[in-house]
């Protein structure tokens, strides 16, 4: 394999989201919050895009220099990369390390489809039950819709 | 079973037993020998932010004869919600006055969940856009087991618009609870019943003996079926009106076509009709539509009652 220089230098204390496929961490990034984390916390965020895999050929990976993301907020990374890995790391070793979960509710990272749904019209934070994990459906708890592919649509947090 | 300070959503909180004993207890309320004092001091709020006639009017005639007394409004238009006053805060507000109950209707779907959440009152859904009318579903399947005394192993036929037609997405919802219905969608293409609930009715099939079909013409099924459950053609929901008047000629029940029906079958419609079913089916003894909305009255009597303590 070619040699490449460019890397992303281990963390001291933090979170690293490893496995994800090929240019989901940019989603990822945006569906975590991760810049509003950065600028509250002054943390810094690496996200490295498309770097070599050996499960995956090419993938995506995060590292988070914060703790305070918990097991149940990160489970919403599964909903992108099913596959990826979860390592925390502190005082420069891993502590902990799981795959993500598909969890059974996801709260506000999600736009309902349904233009008829209150939540698409009001500021009603938005909240889902997965009905099926493959394919993954959601259900709105509001309007009930279910819906899966493409039409699960992420919200952008600035 | 508790239902009192219950809120009543969505026909997909409620289990096959608890429709049951909702069905079960009308008859109390009914024959009740003091039933204007049932719901004495007892305050509803109906929020009515779109037209309904039927729901609205059996509610208000059911809190009365309950002894209760109703306040609230019938059109948004002369409310607060014209300066973008937000739904959780003209419900959180009626709430706050103290009422014991909210019948809210809306045109958006998920409007009542939201309402429930944002009141310590229970609440019920009067029909929140495409979505819901759980009422309407139970006072249908009160119907149904009236005339045909059981609501397992029935044939019912939906007919007309079943995308857009909340009564038969809940009525459908709820007959997937019972065992070995047989259901019959009739439609155009255009207007077939969403994918996500004929997958449901599809899952079902294994678990509770559900078989369905879905179906192009009145004709080739009304001689199997128990019950009819005609709709209307939302004209309003399609863009193309002279599809909708090409519909409302073809999905169209007619005294003639009625000579092999079954001896027990009946014709059901949620109300307002327009001319899907034509009035010489009026006066043939298949005809309910007018029974099934009589009845609305003493099945939301008997959730009112049941909601606000009056009876357990």
């Amino acid at each position: 394999m070619k040699y490449r220089p460019i890397t992303i230098a281990k963390i001291e204390s933090g979170i690293v989201i490893d496995h994800i496929p090929a240019g989901k961490a940019l989603l990822i990034s945006q569906v975590l919050g991760l810049n509003a984390l950065a600028r509250k916390t002054g943390n810094i965020i690496a996200i490295g895009i498309h770097f070599d895999s050996k499960s995956l050929e090419k993938k995506d990976i995060i590292k988070v220099e914060n703790l305070s993301l918990t097991r149940n907020m990160l489970n919403v990374v599964a909903l992108i990369a099913p596959m990826a890995t979860i390592s925390r790391i502190e005082e420069g070793s891993v502590t902990e390390k799981h795959k993500v979960e598909v969890p059974d509710n996801v709260g506000d990272v999600v736009i309902c489809p349904d233009r008829f749904c209150i939540t698409n019209h009001e500021q009603v934070p938005c909240k889902f039950f997965v009905v099926d994990k493959s394919p993954l459906t959601l259900k709105c708890h509001y309007c009930e819709t279910e819906f899966f592919g493409p039409l699960i649509r992420y919200k952008e947090k600035s | 079973m508790i239902f009192k300070g219950r809120d009543i959503i969505s026909m997909n909180d409620l289990s096959r037993d608890e429709i049951d004993y909702i069905l079960a207890r009308v008859p109390a309320i009914q024959n009740h020998p003091d039933k204007s004092s049932l719901c004495r001091n007892k305050v509803s709020a109906m929020l009515f932010f779109e037209p309904s006639t039927r729901t609205r009017t059996s509610f208000e005639v059911a809190m009365r004869n309950l002894g209760g007394e109703i306040g609230g409004f019938y059109d948004a238009n002369i409310t607060s919600t014209v300066k973008d006053e937000s739904l959780w805060d003209t419900v959180k507000m009626h709430d706050g006055y103290g009422f014991d109950i909210i019948v809210i209707r809306h045109h958006l779907k998920g409007a009542a969940r939201v309402a429930a959440e944002a009141a310590d009152a229970p609440v019920i859904n009067a029909g929140d856009g495409p979505n819901q009318h759980p009422t309407q579903t139970l006072l249908d399947l009160y119907s149904i087991r009236e005339t045909q005394g059981r609501l397992d192993g029935l044939c019912v036929a939906m007919v007309g618009d079943l995308v857009n037609g909340r009564t038969v997405h809940s009525l459908t919802e709820a007959l997937l609870k019972y065992q070995d219905c047989r259901l019959i969608f009739i439609s155009p293409r255009d207007l077939a019943m969403p994918r996500a609930l004929v997958d449901k009715c599809a899952r079902a099939s294994q678990k509770r003996g559900i078989s369905f079909i879905e179906a192009r013409r009145i004709e080739d099924h009304i001689a199997d079926v128990d019950i009819l459950y005609m709709t209307r053609i939302q004209m309003e929901r399609l863009q193309e009106r002279a599809l909708a008047e090409k519909f409302r000629s073809i999905y169209r029940l007619e005294a003639g076509m009625l000579n092999k029906v079954r001896p027990n079958m009946k014709i059901m419609h949620p109300l307002p009709r327009v001319t899907e079913i034509a009035q010489d089916v009026d006066e043939t003894p298949y005809a309910y539509y007018f029974q099934q909305a009589r009845n609305g009255l003493l099945v939301r009597e008997t959730l009112l009652a049941l909601i606000l303590g009056a009876i357990t």
